[in-house]
């Protein structure tokens, strides 16, 4: 169990440091794509729901305390993102989930609901609009997030992490 | 019973973890301020900042910034010369010899280079290339060569993490320099805000605002930004205007600390006062 751990967390490492350094030059007013959500997601739906969940929570936890950001925000996040992700797991559709363009939408939702829920932890606003704060805190960077999974169909279908 | 909760434990336990790890992280959020999860965040930022310094010098290529570090930083200190100098002819002599004790300007400027940053509307912070080992505490005021970006909110050893004006949680106390207007700056997540100036009081698109005298955070007269639309609410009593800041706060990437702790000035004075009396 732990040893299947091993390999996101090693491709966490890299991604995390393009998250925090080069994400922010491609962020369009405020709205930025997670790199994270889609390493998460792929491998709750390689692995199933039990694995995705402690997935996001250890992910978020690492990505909260590497990103100077307040601690527990992330992990919350996605470990619920993972969470939502693993009703998409199927044992006999798993290829299916993750070369086709089917592995975007799954993307896209998990994407908008982790930054939804990032948000609405780190609101400390009172007065906010949830539709309007979904609409643009979620939704966007949610669609945003789907784009990036595109390199994830293709290298999965081209080669397969297993 | 036993194997009732066995099978229990085995029929839901996607639900179970997930209510065990959620109570974790929400446990986690309430303790941010704790010491012991901030001594493990300063450890954890502050050693991976080494790699996101890194990782920083390659993209610092994509970000086309080739501006010379001496000149932003004496640009930088002309900004604060300039701001002071404005103060003064608008007040009176008495006046300035008050102003002249204040001087920001004679503070040293530590420059700093920003290697990441944490997008998010909300809670805008950057992680600096300078710590405790170049003498930078926690609530120093940070700019860059237009105007305020944040204050300091944790330190490492080699690394700091700024939090922005674009962060929900950091109130500065404001001052309409043409007006001597005061009150409280806010982040809503979309724009900065100075809430419930009465109608009565001389406010204009236009007008400049710096910090207050009154911060406890920040020395007085940093400038902050620029009054771009102004507001009344139902009553028409107080007005909500809306600033926008000098200083371009997500395309940073040089910024200088400003190397003092305004409380400690603070708590000096005091301390002198009582020395006196």
């Amino acid at each position: 169990m732990l040893k299947s751990f091993l390999k996101p967390i090693l491709i966490f490492i890299p991604l995390a440091l393009i998250q925090l350094t080069v994400v922010p030059l491609i962020s369009i007013g405020n709205i930025a794509p997670n790199l994270i959500i889609v390493l998460i997601t792929y491998f709750t739906l390689k692995h199933g729901q039990f694995y995705g969940t402690l997935l996001g929570f250890i992910l978020g936890f690492i990505l909260d305390l590497i990103s100077g950001g307040l601690i527990g925000a992330f992990m919350f996040s996605f470990t619920l993102s993972a969470f939502i992700a693993g009703y998409f797991y199927n044992e006999n559709k798993i290829e299916f989930n993750v070369e086709s363009f089917f592995f975007l939408v799954i993307v896209a939702v998990c994407g908008a609901l982790n930054a939804f829920i990032y948000s609405v932890i780190s609101n400390s606003n009172a007065e906010v609009n949830l539709f309007l704060l979904f609409l643009e805190e979620g939704l966007f960077p949610g669609l945003y997030t789907s784009f990036f999974g595109l390199p994830m169909i293709i290298f999965s279908s081209r080669k397969g992490i297993k | 019973m036993l194997n009732f909760f066995r099978r229990l434990a085995a029929d839901y336990k996607e639900y179970i973890l997930l209510i065990v790890l959620s109570v974790f992280s929400l446990t986690f959020l309430s303790k941010n301020e704790k010491p012991q999860v901030k001594h493990l965040r300063t450890f954890a930022f502050g050693n991976f900042a080494v790699l996101n310094e890194i990782s920083s010098s390659v993209t610092s290529i994509l970000k086309n910034d080739y501006s010379l570090e001496e000149l932003t930083k004496e640009n930088s200190k002309l900004m604060l010369e300039v701001s002071r100098m404005r103060k003064l002819r608008s007040e009176n002599d008495e006046l300035r010899a008050m102003i002249a004790f204040k001087d920001t300007s004679k503070y040293p400027l530590i420059p700093a280079k920003v290697i990441s940053k944490l997008v998010n509307k909300m809670h805008g912070n950057f992680i600096i290339n300078r710590g405790k080992s170049d003498e930078i505490k926690k609530g120093m005021p940070v700019l860059n060569e237009k105007g305020l970006v944040g204050l300091i909110a944790d330190v490492a050893e080699n690394y700091s993490v700024v939090q922005t004006l674009f962060n929900s949680n950091l109130n500065i106390a404001i001052i309409l320099q043409r007006t001597n207007v005061n009150g409280i700056l806010s982040y809503d997540g979309r724009e900065l805000h100075v809430k419930d100036i009465p109608t009565t009081y001389d406010v204009q698109v236009g007008d400049v605002i710096e910090t207050s005298d009154f911060s406890s955070l920040f020395p007085p007269s940093i400038p902050v930004g620029i009054v771009t639309k102004k507001e009344s609410n139902v009553l028409g009593l107080l007005h909500n205007i809306t600033i926008t800041a000098f200083a371009n706060i997500p395309g940073a990437n040089n910024l200088f600390i400003l190397k003092i702790v305004p409380s400690k000035q603070i708590n000096d004075l005091e301390m002198n006062l009582l020395k006196q009396n």
